[in-house]
């Protein structure tokens, strides 16, 4: 039993990340009605300069978080306005997405110029430290990673729920035209909730940094990953989203403890695909935004 | 004589190579309601789109309180009180009522204003205060379309378009409906009403234009278009019901 519990709590651990990546896919989708594939390469940008800090200039990378998270949301305003603000206008939302298909292979191989194949990862101080409660072992690095997954998704949620241009935000995910006539720039709606699905990015990058290994290739496989926890969760509700992420980490969690460890990937896709089957809104997602015809 | 409200001269149209307005013209007296009919496809909803900023015009002006808008965009044209009620109410259906209300006045002269407009809606329309925190898609059709006027109201307008506003709703409703628009128009707003509902339009209004495929075809009171058998023949049918 208690090693059930155990997997359990190593699978939410693990999942965090998958929900904090799955937030800003959310975010992202809601204005930009694409999957933003290079979500997970951007993680990765973020993890690889968090590293960077911490090895050159010794800055704790969960410090980090303080210049990580504010450099991410201007990355991320820039880039809209650079890469995506004509594309966002046009009815066929193929053009945003080759665009991101074509800055996540950009970003991948700058990554691969800049730090070379090698994988990294931090060797940090405290990864050791653990809370053992009744034999159940929860290590603290990944407590503080649940932390910020919950911390941030409840950040995104105040802000849609709470202030003025969240409601915009949320308005603009229904009906762009409409957010315009109230006068609206819908534009500028779409770049704050893109480079806050950016910021998001940078939350995860000190995630990453800080308990995985990562290479220049890992940003598509998270894209995926976190794109299955949105599927999960259901598009459209932040902390569905994070709960698809964890959900997630359990599955790929139970599958490695009971039937073994490369059966990981085969279980969390069937139950993927399975959801998208059964309940195509998602767990947690609104139904009525999945129509049926 | 003061400058109309709203002027648009010989405005031209055209979505890529299909022409929508071919030279419209009207005017808008400021405090009146002008109807603006036609059949389906007639160029309505394009001229309130243009007049909106929404679609760029090829050629013409539009003035408002003689002031040419030129290439100003929706957001500069709200601030300076021309607000759209579009066609098919085009509310946020997973906000609440509040919030859509919250949406209407979102730019900061339309803001500071916030509570008096609030209470100028709640006023026209009490139902909307019961149900201000219902989510707009779970409203009655009569319901939604007073929250998209009162969305409207809310942005202090000065001149209102309203786009079909009895679309989909019963006579007894588009009765009333109409009734909050005088009402409206009794507290100040000036009102450009599109209308399939030609006969109600007519009656309420001070002043008309007819529209057929991208041009004015006739204008005058609503009187004298009434009692003109042509138009009565064309778009107000033999019982005067709607189309």
């Amino acid at each position: 039993m208690s090693s059930l519990i155990q997997v359990v709590i190593n699978g939410i651990l693990l999942g965090s990340m998958y929900g904090i990546a799955a937030v800003g896919l959310s975010l992202i989708f809601g204005t930009m009605r694409i999957i933003f594939i290079a979500q997970g390469t951007m993680i990765v940008l973020f993890a690889y300069l968090v590293y960077w800090a911490s090895i050159k200039a010794g800055v704790d990378p969960y410090l980090s978080l303080l210049w990580v998270v504010p450099f991410a949301f201007i990355l991320g305003l820039g880039l809209f306005y650079v890469l995506f603000r004509k594309a966002a206008a046009l009815e066929d939302r193929n053009v945003s997405l080759l665009l991101a298909v074509g800055l996540m292979y950009l970003i991948d191989n700058l990554i691969l110029k800049l730090w070379s194949a090698t994988p990294r990862g931090l060797d940090i101080p405290y990864s050791d430290a653990m809370i053992v409660v009744s034999g159940i072992r929860v290590s603290w690095l990944r407590l503080a990673l649940l932390g910020l997954g919950l911390g941030s998704a409840l950040v995104v949620y105040l802000f849609l729920k709470r202030t003025r241009v969240g409601t915009a935000v949320r308005a603009a995910s229904e009906d762009m035209e409409a957010t315009t006539i109230q006068g609206i720039n819908s534009v500028w709606v779409c770049a704050i909730s893109f480079a806050i699905g950016i910021a998001m990015a940078g939350v995860a990058g000190v995630g990453m940094a800080t308990v995985y290994s990562f290479d220049y290739q890992f940003g598509f496989v998270f894209a995926i990953k976190a794109l299955v926890a949105l599927a999960l969760g259901g598009i459209g509700n932040v902390f569905g989203a994070l709960a698809g992420g964890l959900i997630l980490g359990i599955i790929e969690n139970l599958a490695a403890y009971y039937v073994g460890i490369e059966w990981i990937e085969v279980a969390s896709y069937g139950i993927f695909m399975l959801v998208l089957i059964f309940l195509p809104q998602g767990l947690f997602g609104r139904r009525g935004l999945v129509k049926k015809v | 004589m003061a400058n109309p409200l709203l002027e648009v001269r010989q405005l031209n149209v055209a979505y890529g190579d299909v022409r929508a307005l071919w030279d419209v013209s009207l005017e808008v007296e400021e405090g009146s309601i002008v109807a603006l009919v036609g059949a389906n496809g007639a160029g309505k909803t394009t001229l309130l789109k243009s007049i909106a900023g929404l679609l760029r015009p090829l050629g013409g002006q539009i003035l408002f309180e003689g002031e040419d808008l030129g290439r100003l965009n929706t957001k500069h044209r709200v601030d300076k009180g021309i607000v759209m009620v579009p066609e098919g109410r085009r509310l946020f259906q997973t906000l609440t009522v509040l919030e859509n209300l919250r949406l209407g006045a979102y730019l900061p002269k339309a803001r500071a204003g916030y509570d008096d407009s609030l209470d100028r809606v709640f006023t026209l329309f009490p139902r909307l205060q019961e149900r201000k925190n219902s989510k707009a898609g779970l409203l009655s059709g009569g319901e939604q379309q007073m929250l998209a006027i009162g969305r409207a109201v809310m942005a202090g307008p000065r001149l209102v378009m309203i786009d079909e506003a009895s679309l989909g709703l019963s006579p007894i409703l588009t009765r009333h409906i109409f009734e909050l628009i005088v009402a409206l128009n009794g507290q100040g707003a000036t009102v450009l009403l599109v209308e399939q509902n030609i006969h109600m339009a007519l009656k309420i209004c001070s002043k008309a234009y007819v529209m057929k495929t991208g041009h004015i075809v006739l204008s005058g009171t609503g009187e004298e278009l009434l009692a003109d058998v042509d138009v009565r023949k064309a778009y107000v049918g033999e019982r005067g019901s709607r189309l």
